[in-house]
């Protein structure tokens, strides 16, 4: 049977040789379909390796509050930050001052992310973010200053605006902006300080720190009409030890707030490092699209010329019987000629896959993708799943032909 | 006759029946056929087209089932025999010879031979040993690599043979073997077979050609589905080697020894002038 394996491939390459662009053709459809789910796989394992890092960078002693429950990490995905901005959050300024006064709990810092128009000598693009917080933000998240100083915890009531380097050169077309006056919604801002350059448009904030401007949450709610829309509080623990007793603390604490409603998750650790991209949900929610049709017409392809492939070779089934193969040989012989169809697919889709991926890395996404066996292992496992699903019934058609009627067969 | 049926005969049929159609289109293509094959015997089997010889050769290849009757082969009903071990029984004890060759065209010749070794389970390397030295024996060991297309008829028959003994078979099964080749082709070919006829192996061959039949120890001549006569129930001779066939004993006789050398030279010469 060993033998007759490796007789099998090497048949299944001769063949697949023979009609080098009708298997080419056919694999295609395979192919399109692992490059997708590879990319999709390697870019949100790199988005969540990155935030992943920053979280272990850190210190390992953040945990966020996030409104919604979350705990299950398939409506995490889902609760992307553009949904987000358009609903009601549940957390409040009191869930803020409630966390506050827990015991170990360092820093807390609110953040509420608003759209609203920036303005210096120029008007910034709209991808810029306005970002009201507490001064806390900068320990906890490690936000460090270029010139300047972050907002002033004794001030708080002061106009004044932290602004990100690349919404600085965006807006006064330098770095140096320190003084200059900021317009956001119409409300005049002085520069108290420019951030270093970053480069991480992908964080568990969920806000890109190089293009937003910071202010005090105090005059986030007057843009507001008063009201403080927190999307998520960040907090740190004293100590890692201490971070597990906190997050119970805090979720006590938070459902007392919410009549015990449990409308607002704790999370810590790896749980935090979801994809929050927008650019990237919707890269993965097209790619999956284009992966499953793809998937199912490479599938389809596979199994029209596999019925194509038995027909012509009726005789030959019939000649082999003949010499002695068994039904079981036929059934894999034509088995490991489709397997080796839709896995050449897949091994080259697994490369494009990955190529698109480190394209879309290096131009359009600051992050890398994740190479790891895992995408390996599932694009490996849908090429012969799709190998062997839509292989089986051409190879049992094979092996159930009947001998004598193959061999009458005109060659 | 007595030395014959003290051995237990290699293949028994009794009553054997096939029936295709049914209905008005019923039709019996074997209707009660006995017949008992001792090992080593060289039957030819006879008959105008439509009278059954061809399927009666693949029930006894294991390829088509009997509707009626009993097949034993080495005394074991097939009909007990499950798929798989027919199979097996195809690829061990089983060579089959085809008018038409059945080459599969898209290997080459070496791999055209090993391939019965593949569904033995032989190792490639083997495989390839085996072929080559069975390719030997027949003078094609020059065209090992060459695609059947590139072969001659007679050559290809050759290879076909060749192939059908690779895995040492007891029975050898040719349908026409020389139906589609000439005279000369024709005749090296049954050289070959009564070669192997003389080492002692089991051969049915089925031919519309009488002269043939010289070759052969036995005849068999079918009509309508059943036996019409058998040269085993004329002769007497005790030795099957002795046995006198149909039509010039004599002289096919002489045929097959003296020409033998001859033929092989023969084969081989117009092999070099196509180089």
């Amino acid at each position: 049977m060993r033998f007759l394996l490796i007789t099998h491939i090497q048949n299944a390459r001769q063949s697949l040789k023979a009609s080098r662009m009708r298997s080419t053709l056919t694999m295609i459809g395979v192919t399109i379909g692992v490059a997708s789910i590879t990319t999709i796989l390697a870019l949100s394992g790199g988005a969540s390796k990155v935030v992943g890092d920053q979280i272990n960078s850190l210190g390992g002693n953040i945990a966020v509050v996030r409104p919604g429950n979350v705990s299950d990490p398939l409506s995490g995905i889902a609760q992307v930050q553009a949904e987000r901005s358009f609903s009601t959050s549940t957390l409040t300024e009191t869930d803020v001052s409630s966390i506050r006064s827990i015991a170990h709990v360092k820093a807390v810092a609110p953040i509420m992310i608003m759209s609203g128009v920036i303005k210096g000598d120029t008007t910034a693009p709209s991808t810029s973010q306005v970002v009201a917080t507490t001064p806390e933000l900068s320990s906890i998240s490690n936000l460090q200053i270029d010139t300047g100083g972050f907002l002033d915890p004794d001030a708080s009531n002061q106009q004044t605006v932290v602004i990100g380097q690349q919404l600085s050169l965006n807006i006064f077309g330098s770095e140096s902006s320190l003084g200059k006056t900021v317009t956001i919604r119409g409300l005049p801002f002085t520069v108290n300080g420019v951030l270093k350059y970053i480069g991480q448009p992908i964080n568990y904030n969920g806000v890109d720190f190089d293009n937003a401007a910071i202010i005090n949450l105090s005059y986030g709610k007057i843009l507001n009409q008063g009201a403080a829309q927190i999307q998520q509080i960040d907090l740190q623990a004293d100590s890692v030890a201490n971070l597990s007793r906190s997050i119970i603390n805090v979720n006590q604490a938070l459902l007392t707030n919410h009549q015990d409603e449990a409308d607002f998750s704790v999370l810590s650790g790896s749980q935090i490092a979801e994809p929050t991209s927008q650019l990237f949900d919707a890269i993965a929610g097209v790619s999956a699209a284009v992966a499953a049709i793809s998937l199912l017409v490479g599938g389809v392809g596979i199994m029209n010329i596999m019925l194509v492939t038995v027909a012509e070779r009726t005789r030959e089934i019939g000649i082999r019987k003949a010499l002695g193969a068994s039904n079981g040989d036929i059934t894999w012989q034509f088995l490991i000629e489709s397997l080796a169809i839709s896995l050449g697919g897949g091994a080259v889709g697994y490369l494009i896959g990955y190529a698109i991926a480190f394209l879309a890395g290096t131009t359009v996404l600051t992050f890398y993708p994740i190479l790891n066996w895992q995408v390996a292992a599932v694009a490996f496992g849908v090429s012969v799943g799709i190998g062997v699903v839509f292989g089986i019934y051409p190879a049992i058609r094979a092996s159930k032909k009947d001998p004598i009627d193959s061999l009458r067969q005109y060659n | 006759m007595t030395k014959i049926n003290t051995a237990s005969p290699v293949i028994e049929l009794k009553d054997l029946k096939k029936r295709f159609g049914i209905g008005d289109a019923e039709h019996f293509a074997l209707d009660g056929v006995d017949l008992t094959i001792q090992k080593g015997e060289f039957i030819a089997i006879m008959g105008p087209s439509g009278c059954g010889k061809t399927t009666l050769l693949n029930i006894l290849g294991l390829l088509d089932r009997s509707t009626e009757g009993e097949y034993l082969l080495d005394s074991k009903d097939v009909s007990t025999i499950s798929m798989g071990k027919q199979a097996r029984i195809r690829s061990r004890q089983i060579g089959f010879i085809f008018q038409s060759f059945n080459l599969i065209s898209r290997l080459s010749v070496i791999d055209n031979v090993a391939l019965p070794l593949a569904y033995k389970g032989v190792s490639k390397t083997k495989r390839l040993i085996l072929a080559s030295n069975i390719l030997e024996t027949f003078h094609l060991n020059e065209r090992e690599y060459y695609m059947p297309h590139q072969l001659s008829g007679g050559q290809m028959q050759r290879v076909a043979i060749a192939r059908a003994l690779v895995n040492e078979p007891s029975i050898i099964l040719a349908d026409e073997p020389t139906g589609n080749l000439d005279s000369k082709s024709s005749h090296i070919i049954m050289e070959e077979l009564s070669d192997l006829h003389k080492r002692g192996n089991t051969i049915i061959m089925v031919t519309h050609n009488p002269r043939l039949t010289t070759y052969a120890s036995r005849v068999i001549t079918m009509l309508d589905g059943k036996i019409d006569t058998d040269t085993l129930e004329v002769l007497e001779e005790l030795d099957p080697f002795a046995k006198k066939p149909l039509g010039k004993t004599t002289n096919a006789k002489k045929s097959t020894k003296t020409p033998r050398k001859k033929s092989a030279s023969k084969a081989t010469k117009p092999r070099k002038k196509k180089k």
